[in-house]
């Protein structure tokens, strides 16, 4: 039987994300999906460690793991060294690679802010908490946890939801996609949301995709070069549509994302009038990311319809991050006061807290 | 006080707090279509349906013959409406636009004061039948006015781009506008069928003041699901009608119970 181990020394966190690395070494250093319970068994299996998690994402990878080594450093230069031989790093990427070394609380705390999204590129976002939760699932069902990291990953859930539960961190939109998201989903029921694409601009085709992920049910696409239209249709398993017939199908949709390079308005307020009797005055947004601007300002005034340009767009965007950066402060504080409560923030050897 | 206004002046309090809690959870940008503000109104209206019960006690009829009971009636009524339609129609925030008209109704009542009934001879089931579904229907009307008032929030944030906290909490527009148009067939389908109780009562429509003004309204709103239904006019004054169409009923109630 192991000597317990003190989760507050014999913890530790051995990561590199977005922010101390570029992508073109993450992405080297990313595990497989697949390749990922395979991670745990070998971080596991190195001398002097109980127990591993591994998170890697498209953004960070990072082990958790609990050993009994005399100090945090050696669990450190251990994971290091795992990572450069399992990458099989050149010398000079080996010493280039620049990692995060916590432990204990810093470690506990780095977990806890990642579950809650503050660590994310994107302030708050809520994919970060799916993306823990699958790969301590992995290592459960591995069976390269036991109790100090699954207390630690159920406390670091639990603190997830406080802090989403009693602040706005998620709330609000933070990009142009998600902005688009938002604005359809408070006009119409996005299951039954019907979207057309007016030119196929990389920006139109972002905030189509948003749309589409989150469950908009069907897309047209329509495009001066009939190719390109058809491509991206095809992509998005959608309609494509010949320039010149696109006003034809103006009433039969709900969302409308104009993208052309047209030097003057293709949307004009006497075509959607007639579109909107048509529609029997359901809704219709449209969002207009062209510069110069595809619809006529006027649009907007017509009873139903309700228009965004690019600066709108920008404008909420800048507003949501404003507005979760605030909340910041509040996360922060819920983290501490959770990190006390469980007793991370006491030196080792004063009670409490010791985990076989 | 009778143990039946304190109920009732408790459940007041109570819808009061509901709508406090839900402004301050708001203003904090907290809202998550709290349960507290659901329990609030559970607990208002368990104390709402007390007064009616002790009010019945005490009257030996169900109490539904004054204008502060006609008023507590229908504030009941749209609390009851409000827990049936609120999940179905999926309208998260239904409770704090309905705790300000329900608290209204009810202080309303209370300056009336609660005066005794005259006696009353054997009860006739078809005429408290009509007369309740009649006050069911207003409730209904009422949400539908409610709704009415959702939807011309949300659609004044959405057409000004003021993407703020309570356009998160608000349901998209389409919803709300198709809650309203069934809030009014609602009331519309109710009250037809508190009127047809009248004619098998063979009530004189000239000799009873409120089977005339429920007729009125009867129209009125028979004119806006007409509207609706053919899409005559934009969503936008569909609402309109929904809230300034509230206004007869609410009126019509006075002036009947003074008359």
């Amino acid at each position: 039987m192991p000597e317990p181990t003190d989760i507050r020394s014999g913890l530790v966190c051995v990561g590199l994300n977005y922010k101390t690395t570029p992508v073109e070494v993450r992405e080297r250093l990313a595990f497989p999906e697949a390749q990922v319970p395979a991670a745990v068994e070998q971080v596991r299996g190195l001398p002097g460690f109980e127990e591993s998690v591994v998170l890697s994402t498209c953004n960070r990878v990072e082990l958790y793991a609990t050993h009994g080594l005399p100090s945090g450093k050696d669990g450190h230069a251990a994971l290091r060294q795992y990572l450069i031989e399992r990458f099989e790093l050149q010398p000079e990427h080996a010493e280039a690679l620049v990692l995060y070394n916590l432990d204990s609380a810093e470690a506990a705390r780095h977990l806890f802010r990642v579950v809650s999204g503050l660590d994310s590129m994107v302030l708050g976002e809520t994919e970060i908490f799916g993306q823990v939760k699958a790969a301590y699932k992995v290592a459960l069902d591995t069976g390269t946890t036991s109790r100090a990291l699954n207390k630690l990953f159920q406390q670091a859930f639990t603190v997830g939801k406080k802090v989403r539960n009693e602040t706005t961190i998620q709330r609000g939109s933070t990009s142009v996609g998600s902005v688009a998201v938002d604005l359809a989903e408070k006009v119409h029921d996005l299951k039954e949301c019907r979207v057309m694409l007016v030119g196929a601009g990389e920006m139109s085709r972002t905030c189509a995709q948003s749309l589409l992920s989150r469950g908009a049910k069907s897309i047209i696409v329509s495009n001066r070069s009939y190719d390109k239209a058809v491509e991206l249709a095809t992509e998005m398993k959608g309609r494509a549509m010949k320039f010149d017939e696109w006003e034809h199908a103006l009433h039969e949709v709900d969302v409308i994302i104009s993208s052309t390079s047209a030097p003057h308005f293709v949307i004009k307020p006497e075509q959607i009038d007639q579109v909107m009797r048509k529609r029997r005055w359901e809704p219709l947004l449209i969002i207009d990311i062209a510069v110069p601007r595809d619809v006529d300002p006027a649009v907007n005034n017509i009873e139903g319809v309700y228009l965004y340009d690019i600066d709108a767009l920008q404008a909420i965007a800048d507003e949501g991050r404003r507005e979760r950066l605030r909340q910041l402060a509040s996360c922060e504080r819920i983290i501490e006061e959770q990190l006390e409560k469980y007793g991370f923030l006491k030196s080792p050897g004063s009670g409490g807290l010791k985990l076989a | 006080m009778p143990a039946s206004q304190q109920l009732l002046l408790a459940a007041t309090l109570i819808f009061v707090g509901a709508l406090v809690q839900a402004l301050l959870a708001l203003k904090a940008g907290a809202w998550k279509q709290a349960r507290a503000q659901f329990f609030l109104m559970a607990l208002g209206f368990a104390l709402q349906t007390g007064f009616i019960y002790l009010r019945g006690e005490e009257v030996r009829q169900c109490p539904i013959k004054s204008l502060p009971d006609i008023l507590v009636f229908i504030a009941w009524s749209i609390v009851l409406l409000y827990f049936l339609v609120g999940p179905a129609f999926r309208l998260s925030l239904l409770g704090v636009f309905t705790a300000p008209l329900v608290t209204l109704m009810q202080v309303m009542a209370f300056a009336n004061g609660f005066a005794p009934y005259k006696p009353k001879g054997p009860i006739n089931a078809l005429v408290e039948l009509h007369i309740a579904l009649a006050l069911i229907s207003y409730a209904a009307f009422a949400l539908a006015c409610i709704t009415g008032v959702m939807y011309l929030v949300q659609e004044r944030m959405l057409k000004r781009h003021q993407i703020g906290g309570l356009f998160y909490q608000l349901p998209p527009i389409q919803g709300l506008a198709h809650a309203i148009q069934r809030l009014v067939r609602l009331g519309l389908l109710l009250l037809s069928i508190a009127l047809g109780i009248s004619f098998a009562l063979h009530l004189p429509m000239t000799k009873t003041g409120h089977v005339v003004f429920a007729w009125i309204v009867w129209g009125l709103y028979a004119v806006i699901s007409l509207l609706m239904w053919k899409h005559f006019t934009s969503p936008r004054k569909t609402a309109w009608l929904a809230v300034i169409g509230f206004i007869l009923p609410f009126i019509s109630l006075w002036i009947v119970t003074h008359a």
